[in-house]
């Protein structure tokens, strides 16, 4: 890649970058944060402005970076000439929006927050436009999704912000989902998820019996985007956002990208009859139906959201057409709506914020107050209303050519006329929002008496409406621009030719009809509207909450039924389905004959296996007394680990017994606040059921074993065995295994392991907090409990202990590598000394010699075994990949070291900090629960007695 | 030389197992459970002990190298041991015997069990 691939990367992380600024120049001030906002996005602008000659001149700038290839997904992005188009757009009214905003948001608005969510969804956008692999386009996709429901509920405490950003957020990001499967269908058929390489398979995605599937599903992901018919009505709804949000989001960027996916995919599947009827009647209807309702409503803001419904509408609608002559009247289209529209956002802006009312009805006669902001929205709405000399004609004109010349199922009237009829009400709303705003004699009853705002807030509005101008009059300034994004439309090279006058073309009838007509649509405007509002009419927010009402009873009454939240029912459910899948299985025949012999049992292990089984038995007998079973239980561990000594598993038994000790420890400690007995709760029928399932579950689960056993099956253990010590550095197998090539799974543990850990601690945190609390108090120990709780004899003992229990775990943990052990059994072994103080002194007097904060135990593991996992890379391998030497110090025999050491560091940490955070937790309920706190070491200390001794004589 | 080893080792096994033996027996035997006490602790010590001896016995005779490892599981043995013991008793006495079971210690301080420990009785 060249230096523009670079530079294309740069553009498309400058934004997510930036985010991070305003939220921390908020604290030099509101100036301060609008200014560093500001900055990242015109950076992204002047480098793109540096990549644009090169577009201009026909060049595709192309940069890729492999990130899944095994998905067929990479960050890729490239740059023609309608990516140029739509990312200076985006970043320029980025640039206008945040000049806007900062005189727009009031003092008491969170402007950082603002920016951030401007700054991530300019992010999301460039993403979109810059992308050239279609699943990374899709992320980008639903970042815009996600990122303008933020937006549109950025005022928080409004409920209709709330509702239109969680509306917007339900039916784009619905249809997102839809486009997901679009895409994914047509990267199928294409072979490739490269956007240019599906762009270049047009022909054979037309001619797969795969495509209409796919048309569907990613136009409903574009029209649910850009606010089509029927998916119209959250545009409107989304206006509760600040205008800001509304003129960039609902004018300029986030519905063009259902439009500019349309014109991106245009080369792959425009040009056939489904394309036509489903794209340009969609967009016909949505202009048409649009622009009727601007008509009548009056509230400013949702009149320009009908009217952008309108517009979207003719924009889809002439990519619909399939013509290129068609593309380059959308395209230039783009352009002119984006600095009307976002010019007449702002304007409303203005007039709400100077009035305090949005409302038509009560607005007028501002002309005379605010001069400035009639001069600019007047020359906004004349180009929406398609008047010679602002840019809306020029394109208005070309729509209505392409119009004229398209016939729908052999009609050749009806397009121009419903086209005619979309072009007449959108002139007659232009011109009511000319005429009931800033035309008619001046009120008093303004809310609040208006007058133009500071030259800030009417500045970004102003330059667009001198680019309306501009265009309108010399519509060859933006011919560079709109051939290259033409070009990059429809996949060859055009040369569009852009002039005001076209001569007496059956257009410019069709446009003086439509301007007479408006004309006369707004003089008639009051008995219409009265009819309007008496006429009835399917009202679609009411619709999408009935759907939405449904669709949450249904997911509730699945969800409800399948997780009701008794634990027992969903253990029945597995096991029982378990037993039937084993039992078809079996039934299937197929086992071949064993291939080993069974050994003969030696006295010893028949030993143990009676009293492993004895002691099963007993815990199921013994079950609802809860000491007695968790003595039990821990025969069973130990009978366990033994079986693990004798099969030749060090490491395993050594695991199992320090887990067993810890486990029973902290069980005992639980215990203490539970009820002494289980009673009965089920019935017995209840209990044959569970009882049968369990047995049938326990013999086929040993039935599997045996069966193997006696088999020779190809198991994954030959690998690890031949190549432990080459790969790893290690002898130990399991431990290599655990720090090296299952690494990724250990790293995964250790995190879990820290969250129960956490979980743990904030469950008794919410416990002590809740009405257990009052219980917890209330706890009535027996007055005759010993007075010597933390006797003399363990005291000393397990102060002695301590070094060498240290010494043990420091030991397995150095030896890890190449013999049994390792951090794991080391972190256990170390809390397991440790456990001893704590029972030996109480936790009190422990806890105030304790020198490190258990929390941050576990996180520094983690980070520790993140971070050598991560140095892996700096070597160039995969994350965890060990790498390990021998060292020689003359005094010391040769040794090992490897990285594997300092993950296994991060293992130990882990463990360590999450066994104690786990007696933490714990002991703090025993504390709660008035359980003495002791300050000295032991109860009866003979120091004190003999100085006690020592008084008694004197006195 | 190695028959006198043999001999020397096949005793302590023995003895370990006649020991391993009685305090087994003793613990299903005696009735009560200070009595039971006594099997396993000081039975039970003396045959492990009985066991660890003749293992060191045999590497150091037979095999021809010391080996420390019994002294370890030793230290653990006499550590462990008392204490638990010490708990077993202290547990007993604490739930199934009173006060006035006990005679007085004839000492200035009375049983750990019952009384405060000296220097917390004045502040209760």
């Amino acid at each position: 890649m060249g230096d523009g691939g670079v530079f294309l990367f740069v553009i498309a992380l400058l934004p997510f970058i930036g985010a991070l600024v305003p939220g921390v120049m908020i604290r030099a001030g509101r100036n301060a944060c609008a200014t560093f906002t500001a900055v990242p996005t015109a950076l992204a602008l002047i480098l793109l402005m540096l990549l644009a000659p090169a577009v201009l001149r026909g060049e595709v700038i192309e940069a890729e970076l492999v990130w899944l290839p095994q998905l067929g997904l990479s960050a890729s992005f490239f740059l023609d000439g309608l990516g140029l188009l739509f990312a200076a757009m985006i970043l320029g009214v980025g640039l206008l929006i945040t000049l806007y905003a900062r005189f727009y948001l009031s003092g008491d608005d969170p402007m950082g927050q603002f920016y951030t969510y401007l700054l991530l969804f300019q992010g999301a956008m460039l993403g979109i436009v810059l992308s050239n692999n279609i699943l990374l386009l899709l992320i980008f996709w639903e970042l815009t999704s996600l990122s303008s429901f933020l937006l549109i509920g950025y005022w928080k405490h409004l409920p209709e912000g709330r509702r239109g950003a969680r509306m917007a957020l339900a039916v784009t990001g619905g249809g997102g989902l839809a486009m997901i499967g679009g895409m994914l269908i047509l990267g199928n058929i294409a072979g490739s998820y490269n956007l240019t390489d599906i762009l270049a398979s047009g022909e054979a995605i037309r001619a797969s019996e795969w495509y209409l599937p796919a048309l569907i599903l990613i136009l409903i992901g574009a029209f649910t985007k850009s606010a089509q018919f029927p998916f119209h009505f959250w545009l409107p709804h989304a206006m509760a956002a600040p205008t800001p949000v509304s003129a960039y989001l609902h004018s300029a960027t986030m519905v063009k990208a259902g439009v500019f996916l349309l014109a991106r995919m245009w080369p792959a599947l425009a040009g056939t009859d489904a394309w036509f009827y489903l794209v340009a009647t969609t967009g016909l209807v949505t202009m048409v139906i649009g622009a009727v309702i601007a008509l009548f409503k009056d509230d400013l803001k949702a009149l320009l959201a009908f009217s952008t419904v309108s517009h979207l509408g003719l924009l889809t609608m002439l990519l619909g057409f399939g013509t290129p002559a068609a593309a380059v009247a959308a395209v230039f289209h783009v352009i002119n709506h984006l600095t009307f529209k976002a010019a007449l956002f702002m304007i409303a802006g203005i007039v709400d914020h100077e009035t305090h009312t949005r409302d038509i009805k009560r607005l007028g006669g501002l002309a005379r107050l605010m001069p400035v902001t009639a001069v600019i929205g007047t020359v906004a709405a004349l180009s929406m209303a398609g008047i010679p000399l602002f840019n809306g004609f020029v394109s208005k004109e070309m729509m209505l050519e392409e119009a004229a010349h398209t016939a729908w199922f052999e009609n050749p009237w009806i397009v121009p006329a419903l086209a005619t009829l979309g072009a007449l009400f959108s002139v007659a709303y232009s011109f009511r929002f000319i005429v009931h705003v800033f035309g008619g004699p001046v009120r008093d009853d303004y809310p609040r008496q208006p007058h133009d705002p500071p030259a800030g807030m009417y500045l970004a509005p102003a330059l667009l409406a001198v680019i309306v101008v501009l265009i309108g009059v010399m519509p060859f300034l933006a011919e560079p621009v709109v051939a290259a994004a033409v070009s990059a439309v429809t996949g060859t090279e055009m040369s569009p030719y852009l002039k005001l006058w076209h001569g007496l073309t059956p257009a410019l009838w069709l446009s003086i009809i439509a301007v007479l007509g408006g004309a006369v649509l707004l003089w008639l405007h009051r008995p219409l509207a009265r009819a309007w509002d008496a006429a009835p009419r399917p009202e679609a927010k009411a619709i999408f909450d009935a759907i939405m009402g449904a669709a949450v009873r249904l997911s509730r009454m699945i969800s409800e039924t399948l997780h009701d939240g008794v634990l027992s029912r969903y253990l029945a459910i597995m096991v029982a389905a378990s037993v039937a899948l084993g039992a078809i299985a079996w039934s299937g025949g197929g086992l071949a004959a064993p291939t080993r012999t069974p050994l003969p049992v030696p006295p010893v292990v028949a030993v143990g296996w009676v009293l492993l089984i004895v002691a099963t038995a007993s815990v199921v007998i013994t079950h609802r007394h809860r000491f007695q079973s968790l003595v039990i239980i821990s025969i069973i561990g130990l009978m366990i680990s033994v079986g693990f000594v004798y099969l030749s598993a060090p490491d395993l038994a050594l695991t199992q017994i320090s887990v067993e000790t810890v486990t029973i420890i902290l069980l005992l400690l639980a215990l203490h606040f539970l009820p002494k007995q289980t009673p009965v709760e089920s019935s017995p029928a209840r209990r044959l059921r569970d009882g049968l399932l369990a047995l049938a579950a326990g013999g086929g689960v040993g039935a599997v074993a045996y069966a193997f056993l006696l088999r020779d099956v190809d198991a994954i253990s030959d690998y690890h065995l031949a190549n432990s010590y080459e790969g790893g550095g290690g002898t130990n197998v399991v431990n290599v295994i655990l720090v090296d090539f299952r690494g990724f799974d250990t790293y995964g543990e250790i995190i879990v392991l820290g969250i129960a850990g956490f979980v743990i601690y904030a469950l008794t945190e919410a416990l002590l907090n809740g009405t257990a609390s009052r219980r917890l108090r209330q706890i009535e120990y027996e007055p005759d409990r010993s007075r010597d709780r933390h006797p003399l004899m363990m005291v000393i003992a397990t102060r002695v202990m301590m070094p060498i229990a240290v010494v043990v775990g420091v030991y397995i943990f150095l030896r890890g590598h190449n013999q049994p052990g390792g951090g794991f059994v080391a972190g256990l072994v170390i809390s397991i000394a440790l456990l001893m103080q704590y029972m030996a002194s109480g936790f009190a007097w422990a806890q105030a010699r304790r020198k490190f904060e258990y929390h941050s135990l576990i996180g520094s593991g983690v980070v520790i075994a993140g971070l050598t996992g991560a140095g892996a890379w700096l070597a160039g391998k995969p994350f965890l990949t060990s790498a390990f030497g021998y060292v020689h110090f003359p005094p010391i025999e040769e040794f090992e070291l490897a990285t594997a050491m300092l993950f296994d560091l991060g293992v130990f940490l882990a463990v360590l900090g999450a066994v104690m955070l786990m007696l933490h937790s714990l002991s703090r309920l025993a504390r709660h629960a008035g359980e003495t706190v002791n300050l000295e070491p032991m109860d009866f200390d003979p120091r004190t007695r003999a100085e006690a001794e020592a008084d008694g004589k004197g006195g | 030389m190695t028959l006198f080893a043999e001999i020397l080792i096949a005793f302590f096994l023995v003895v370990s197992g006649i020991f391993g033996l009685v305090g087994s027996f003793g613990l299903i035997k005696l009735g009560e459970t200070m009595q039971r006490l006594h099997a396993p602790t000081k039975a039970t010590t003396v045959g492990v002990g009985g066991v660890l001896i003749a293992s060191m016995l045999y590497f150091l005779l037979i095999e021809g190298n010391l080996s420390f490892h019994e002294l370890l599981i030793t230290l653990f043995l006499f550590l462990t041991a008392p204490i638990t013991a010490n708990f077993v008793a202290k547990t007993y006495v604490a739930r199934h015997l009173k006060r006035h079971d006990l005679p007085e210690t004839g000492r200035a301080h009375g049983w750990s069990i019952y009384d405060d420990p000296p220097g917390r009785s004045e502040d209760e």
